[in-house]
């Protein structure tokens, strides 16, 4: 039982003092996070609009022992609309998770729901390739194409049929804040932030209803991960994309609408 | 469609692993290409030999079940087996024509040997020294046909086949010999007996039977026999000295107003397969064939013929499946460290939402377009190698198909074959029994042909599969998110 992990649902208006005050640290962030809390605020009024609701759901490894999961019965709801964070310390399966709600990986117990589907029984390489869309903290594009032939991929891959692919990964890489003249650049030549940027407008040219990243600002700049996060803000709050973010970033989680704390049972047992 | 975009861009990007695998699978093909080549024209040379084999059957004693009764008590025993070899039923000339009146028959001849006496010639004969050892020499007592003469017909020129394996040359011959040797009383002479009795073309002779009845018959040729292991050394003449070549219709006539005389049918048949044989003999029996008698192929001896170039098909096919079993390897390995370089890939295109199925069939598309390449070049210079092996390979045969037809139209008299010689029907010119009909091959396509294509792109398609499994395996077992972690 001491692997046992347990997961609890902080929405960030209920959050702790601690992360409170974290964020009084400087006037942009308070004035963002009223401004957030309206957009939140104004969400709580209107019914829910759940686009992933995970139930119950536990992950074991084929190889472990019978009760050595690396999740166990994990709860959370997911809406449209909102900028979510799943933060816990290492080894409290924040990685499971990404990996079962991006469809890498199905839940050994319990189920996840995308849109009314329950994933267990979804083709996940079509979820993946239509349904979201997925941002790494490595960029994950590959080296050997420039960054439009990257996003042209992930168009591909979709089945996507228009005309000019090319002018739509520009337009998306413009959203993202990246200049035309960068689409024929092999992506190596593009600085990380650059790179992120790429995944992202990857990850959006097929326009998926939701977006999950992985420490996508892990290797960046402080001014960059501001600019990147404010992408994804956008992306939640005037898209009406689910954003879900796996962190242990604070700053990330300042930013975000709600938070899901990953906890080891043992770590809550001992606060206790 | 973007799978195969996808595998060009790859094959672009990695020039260098791809030329190596393009250069393996080049060597490969061509390989394969000279190998099929030479296999096909020894499939060739194996099926020339076997058709120029006709199936044959004869009729011969089944000594074994002979024996069966035999005891060996001394002159009861002898007695025992005599009495039974006497009431052996003979078949006669209508018997073999009720047999090859089979659906497994495709055509028959015979040879139909009489013994007669001369009239107005005399045997080539001398005797010996009655001193000489019993078993040795021609005299009386030792000759065991009664008569001076063996009047011997041949149903057809396939039955002469002792002019055709060269046992008999044929010295003299008159013009228009083969027009007319199976249509009248003319006969082929020993030369011996000719210089024995002065007689020259166009003489003719009298023969006669025990009833005093004369047949006339006219020479129209004088043959020798060649000196062979079975000729009797301390005999002054050779074993065909008194033998007299005719057609079988002229010894039917002879018989036909004789009925006392004792005469022997040895009939060949020509089948259509010999995994009917077994079959066939029963059939015999049913229409009365003693079943003292037993069905003999020649399957053995068109077998020998072959075994050379069989052996030479044997080691290209042994040669064929290491050149496969190495080449596979070698490309499997490639493949591997392939797949471990490009694992990233793997992880990402999986990652965006690639199936496995479509991953695996980009692998699978970049050897494939490499090998396609790989293939054409390498048949191509297979093929243009495998004209001159394959040729090198019939030279051979050609030479030694071409002096046996001129050795054989000597021994019928002429220069050639055809010169003044009939042709046997429908099966075309007459040929040495295992004789090919063999021909150089003057174009590529003679050698590499459909089917050698057709294999080579089994092969081709073989290859890449059995190496694309390293990357089937590797793509259905890589975790994708392990990868990427990895890769971070």
């Amino acid at each position: 039982m001491t692997n046992k992990k347990k997961s609890n649902y902080i929405p960030k208006d209920k959050i702790g003092n601690n992360s409170v005050s974290k964020k009084q640290i400087t006037k942009n962030n308070m004035e963002k996070d009223i401004k957030d809390k309206k957009v939140l605020k104004e969400k709580n009024t209107s019914p829910k609009n759940i686009i992933l609701s995970i139930k119950n759901a536990s992950y074991r490894y084929s190889d472990a022992e019978e009760d050595d999961y690396a999740l166990r019965d994990v709860s959370y709801e997911f809406e449209s609309g909102k900028v979510y964070a799943i933060r816990g310390r290492s080894g409290t399966g924040k990685t499971t998770l990404l990996s079962l709600i991006s469809g890498l990986e199905r839940c050994t117990e319990g189920e996840i729901i995308f849109d009314g589907k329950s994933l267990n029984n979804m083709n996940l390489d079509k979820y993946r390739n239509s349904d979201i869309g997925i941002v790494f903290q490595s960029y994950n594009l590959l080296p050997f194409m420039t960054a439009s032939e990257n996003i042209i991929l992930s168009m591909d891959v979709n089945g996507l049929k228009i005309k000019n692919k090319k002018e739509k990964a520009i337009e998306l890489m413009e959203k993202v804040g990246l200049k035309e003249s960068y689409a024929d650049r092999k992506v190596l030549r593009l600085s990380g932030g650059e790179q992120q940027r790429v995944a992202i407008a990857r990850s959006l040219s097929y326009n998926p209803k939701m977006i999950i990243a992985d420490e996508p600002t892990g290797n960046l700049d402080k001014q960059t991960e501001t600019e990147i996060l404010e992408i994804f803000k956008k992306l939640a709050h005037e898209e009406n994309k689910c954003v879900i973010i796996v962190t242990h970033s604070p700053n990330v989680c300042d930013t975000v609408d709600v938070i899901y704390d990953l906890k080891k049972v043992k770590d809550v047992s001992a606060s206790k | 469609m973007f799978i195969l975009k996808n595998a060009w861009i790859s094959i672009k990007r990695n020039k260098g692993r791809n030329i190596l695998i393009g250069i393996i699978i080049l060597i490969i093909a061509c390989a394969c290409t000279i190998t099929l080549a030479i296999k096909n024209t020894a499939s060739y040379l194996i099926d020339s030999y076997k058709s120029a084999y006709d199936k044959e059957v004869t009729i011969s004693f089944d000594r074994t079940n002979m024996m069966k009764g035999f005891d060996s008590s001394g002159t009861e025993g002898r007695e025992c087996a005599r009495e039974k070899f006497d009431n052996i039923a003979s078949f006669t000339v209508s018997d073999v024509e009720s047999f090859a009146d089979s659906n497994y028959i495709e055509s028959y001849y015979y040879t139909y040997s009489v013994g007669l006496d001369g009239n107005n010639i005399e045997k080539a004969e001398i005797e010996l020294n009655n001193n000489m050892p019993n078993g040795f020499g021609r005299g009386k007592e030792n000759n065991i046909a009664s008569t001076d003469f063996t009047l011997t017909g041949y149903s057809s020129l396939d039955a002469m086949s002792e002019f055709i394996n060269g046992t008999y040359t044929m010295n003299e011959i008159t013009d228009n010999a083969w027009e007319i040797a199976f249509d009248g009383n003319y006969v082929f002479i020993n030369q011996e007996l000719a210089d024995y009795n002065g007689l020259n073309l166009n003489d003719k002779i009298k023969l006669e039977d025990e009833d005093g009845n004369t047949y006339e018959f006219e020479i129209i040729g004088i043959f020798k026999e060649n000196e062979e292991e079975g000729t009797d050394t301390m005999s002054m003449f050779s074993n065909s000295a008194n033998i007299l070549v005719t057609n079988a219709t002229a010894v039917a006539n002879i018989t036909t107003n004789n009925e006392d005389l004792q005469a022997t049918v040895n009939p060949t048949f020509i089948i259509d397969s010999y995994d009917n044989v077994e079959k066939l003999q029963n059939e015999f029996y049913e229409k009365g064939l003693d079943e003292n008698f037993i069905l003999q192929t020649n399957e053995e001896e068109a077998s020998s013929g072959v075994s050379s170039i069989e052996n030479i098909n044997s080691f290209a096919t042994t040669f064929l499946s290491l050149t496969l079993i190495i080449g596979g390897i070698v490309l499997f390995v490639i493949n591997m460290i392939n797949i471990r370089e490009r694992k990233y890939e793997i992880g990402v295109l999986r990652t965006i939402g690639i199936s496995k199925f479509k991953l695996t069939m980009q692998f699978v598309s970049e050897l494939a377009i490499v090998s396609v390449v790989a293939l054409i070049l390498g048949a191509s210079i297979g093929a243009v190698s495998s004209k001159g092996v394959s040729n090198s390979l019939l030279a051979n045969e050609i030479n030694s198909s071409n002096e046996k037809t001129e050795e054989i139209g000597k021994n019928f008299g002429g220069e050639n074959m055809n010169g003044g010689i009939p042709n046997r029907g429908n099966k075309g010119e007459i040929r040495g029994k295992g004789m090919p009909v063999v021909e150089a091959y003057d174009s590529i396509d003679a050698v590499v042909d459909m089917k050698v294509l057709l294999e080579l792109l089994g092969i081709g398609l073989s290859l890449v599969l059995v190496s694309s499994i390293a990357s089937m395996v590797s793509i259905e077992r890589f975790s994708p998110l392990t990868i990427l972690k990895e890769r971070s």
